[in-house]
């Protein structure tokens, strides 16, 4: 589904990935770790195609198409989703007015029927009622005012109603409770089926346990140095990231990459 | 610019206006001989001073309202031309129409207590309270000409009268240049007067059809007696080359209120003068607007609140979107007169900019010289968030969606004040229509 191949991209003119090869087929779930810097945000945000990161190098070919030369709207047509590591707060702008627009653009794109609003917002129940989430949340402006585990419900929401075959979840944890991100976690394995793959962005070992991984790479200063499955994120927990740059890497049963 | 206001001038003596009553033609001959005297406004009057005056140079000096009446006859024949493009309202109680600045048609049933007549009508069974509120018009150097020109060519206007505790529904008030006469100066005058107790809405629209580059020149005296209400909505959506210039004088008795919500969403030249005066106890005036402009559009808004009488409160809300090379003008002014004590003020200007040629010229002004003063003020220049562009774009809606989207939200903080919702969701409707011109380019 996904295929990642010698991506080099730099930000402000800063190298940042340096030769990243990933390949992710329909119905798995891969989970990318790495310590602060290593470039995990920065290939969420290459994939999706967000301004200001540039590409110099590799391809990344979702569907066997062409990512890169696509707008943001066009890859999410195509079926990306990412969701953000800090939502953004749009004063103003309905939840459920953009979240109808969205999908219609997405619907147009396919050549599908635009929803009006009474088949959108049954739809849209029916989406709140899965991921147990308020239908408050409809009548607010887009994640204004929201605290850090809402914002994030709100893009799990987004990512429910919108059914992307390829998720980004780009630490989708940080700055959550310890039930706010079972709830979160809850919410994406709903999400888990077999047309659609997930990329899990995650410091930490902890949401891992909730959302179990097919695979698991180590991202390091802008190549995946490692890849193995679940247990390969428990070792890293255990170890620490050190660890890992000091050469501890070795040592693991892995496949190692670099 | 002084050539073009001697002219202007001549041509106005020698239309030899003399029909009205004797005070009215000492008082034409005095605001011409000012005309004359001072010129148009220039860069130097500080009310001015961000006011491009070059595009007048084009306008023909001669003035559209002749005495004859061949003008008159002239502007009914293009009226009848006219397909006023939208109504704002599918009914209102009472339309009338003034295209060319003459008084030209009017629809709907008689109310009682509600009186409709043209200038000359009106003089004849309003002398006194007409002759108050023209002499009260200062006409007196540059940054006045415009009032002064009004003055000078004053035969042309509308007069409406509310009796007390009379409600007069909603009066539209359509506006239009048309023809391809030349370019002109077209000159009006409205009175509005609401006895004690009295209301209305007042609609105006000023959208024209192609009129080769004309100007309207409008003074309206607005009187809201005790206790009268008034909500006044105008839309513009004029053409790239109309030159409109309002000037709107407001006086309110005690515990009145005057809500008004302005809207440009076109236009060439625009220029908005709104002042009023506060002049007795829990007098209320409320001043709400949005301007949302493309291409080497201009708009002007000057409001001026006078706090006069302890006790009122006033509100200016504006917000404003520029692209293209377009330049808008917020001046918001409030003065808490000695004595006006316990007085609200609140001033709220917030912009943005969405071309690198667009400018903004904000300036929220607050004078106080009373006790117990509630008084707040804030202006801001932005552009739009770019976090908030690319989080739409990446949910899949095109970059153009995504900006229509977010100048849509800004421009709800105004239209979300409205009171009539279908209103509001008209106007949000014509904004969003107007949005696909907007070039983030130049």
């Amino acid at each position: 589904m996904l295929e990642i191949k010698n991506l080099h991209a730099t930000v402000g003119g800063k190298a940042i990935l340096k030769g990243v090869n990933l390949t992710i087929e329909a119905g798995e779930v891969h989970a990318i770790m790495g310590p602060n810097g290593a470039g995990k945000s920065t290939l969420g945000n290459v994939i999706a195609g967000r301004e200001g990161y540039e590409v110099t190098q590799g391809e990344v070919l979702f569907k066997g198409r062409n990512m890169l030369e696509l707008e943001p709207e066009e890859r999410a047509c195509e079926g990306i989703f990412l969701a953000f590591q800090y939502p953004v707060e749009i004063p103003g702008v309905n939840n459920t007015y953009f979240l109808r627009a969205a999908l219609n653009a997405q619907r147009k794109y396919r050549g599908e029927s635009e929803l009006d609003s009474m088949q959108f917002l049954k739809l849209v129940r029916e989406k709140l009622e899965i991921l147990h989430i308020s239908d408050d949340l409809l009548r607010r402006a887009v994640n204004e005012g929201f605290s850090g585990g809402e914002k994030k419900r709100n893009e799990i929401f987004q990512m429910a109603v919108l059914e992307p075959s390829l998720a980004v979840l780009d630490e989708t944890d940080s700055g959550l409770d310890i039930d706010a991100l079972r709830l979160v976690a809850e919410g994406v394995n709903r999400l888990r089926s077999d047309d659609r793959a997930m990329i899990v962005i995650t410091h930490y070992q902890r949401l891992l346990d909730h959302i179990v991984p097919d695979r698991v790479h180590v991202l390091a200063d802008g190549k995946l140095v490692a890849s193995g499955d679940a247990d390969l994120a428990l070792k890293l927990e255990e170890q620490g990231y050190t660890w890992l740059e000091q050469g501890g890497i070795q040592s693991l049963d892995v496949e190692l990459r670099a | 610019m002084s050539e073009l206001a001697q002219q202007w001038s001549e041509t106005l003596r020698s239309a030899n206006q003399t029909q009205g009553p004797r005070w009215l033609d000492e008082l034409r001959l005095r605001a011409s001989d000012q005309l004359t005297e001072h010129g148009l406004p220039h860069r130097k009057d500080e009310d001015w001073k961000y006011t491009p005056m070059r595009v007048l140079e084009k306008l023909n000096p001669a003035i559209a309202n002749k005495a004859g009446g061949v003008a008159a006859d002239v502007a009914v024949d293009a009226a009848n031309e006219i397909e006023f493009p939208l109504a704002l309202l599918d009914k209102p109680d009472y339309e009338l129409r003034v295209c060319n600045g003459v008084f030209v048609g009017q629809e709907g049933k008689d109310r009682p207590g509600v009186t409709v007549l043209s200038l000359k009508e009106g003089l004849e069974r309003y002398e006194p309270l007409l002759r108050k509120h023209i002499e009260s018009v200062d006409i007196n150097g540059s940054a006045q000409a415009f009032a002064a020109l009004n003055t000078a060519s004053l035969n042309q206007g509308l007069v409406i009268h509310i009796n007390e505790q009379t409600d007069a529904g909603t009066i539209l008030l359509r506006w239009a240049l048309s023809g391809s006469a030349g370019p002109s100066i077209h000159n009006f005058r409205v009175f509005l007067l609401l006895a004690d107790g009295a209301r209305m809405q007042l609609m105006e629209q000023f959208e024209s059809t192609d009129h080769g580059g004309s100007a309207m020149n409008v003074v309206s005296h607005l009187e809201l007696g005790t206790n009268a209400v008034l909500d006044h909505f105008r839309l513009q959506n004029e053409l790239e080359n109309t030159v409109l210039m309002s000037s709107t004088r407001i006086e309110q008795a005690e515990g009145s209120r005057y809500n008004y919500a302005g809207f440009d969403l076109g236009g060439g030249l625009v220029r908005h003068e709104l002042k009023t005066v506060l002049g007795g106890s829990g007098a209320h005036a409320a001043f709400l607007g949005a301007f949302v402009l493309d291409k080497a559009r201009h708009v002007d808004n000057h409001i001026s609140v006078d706090h006069a009488s302890a006790g009122c409160s006033s509100e200016q809300f504006f917000r404003g979107v520029l692209g293209g090379r377009s330049r808008g003008v917020f001046n918001g002014k409030a003065l808490i007169r000695a004595g006006a004590d316990e007085s609200s003020v609140r001033q709220s200007n917030a912009n943005l900019l969405l071309s690198p040629l667009a400018q903004i010229n904000t300036k929220p002004e607050l004078e106080i010289y009373a006790d117990e003063v509630e008084a707040s003020h804030g202006a801001t220049v932005g552009q739009l968030d770019e976090a908030a562009i690319f989080y739409l774009r990446s949910r899949g809606l095109s970059e153009a969606a995504a900006r229509r989207m977010m100048v849509g939200a800004f421009c709800k903080a105004v239209t979300d004040k409205l009171e009539n919702q279908a209103l509001a969701g008209r106007v949000s409707d014509m904004i969003d229509e107007a949005m696909p011109s907007y070039s983030v380019e130049i």
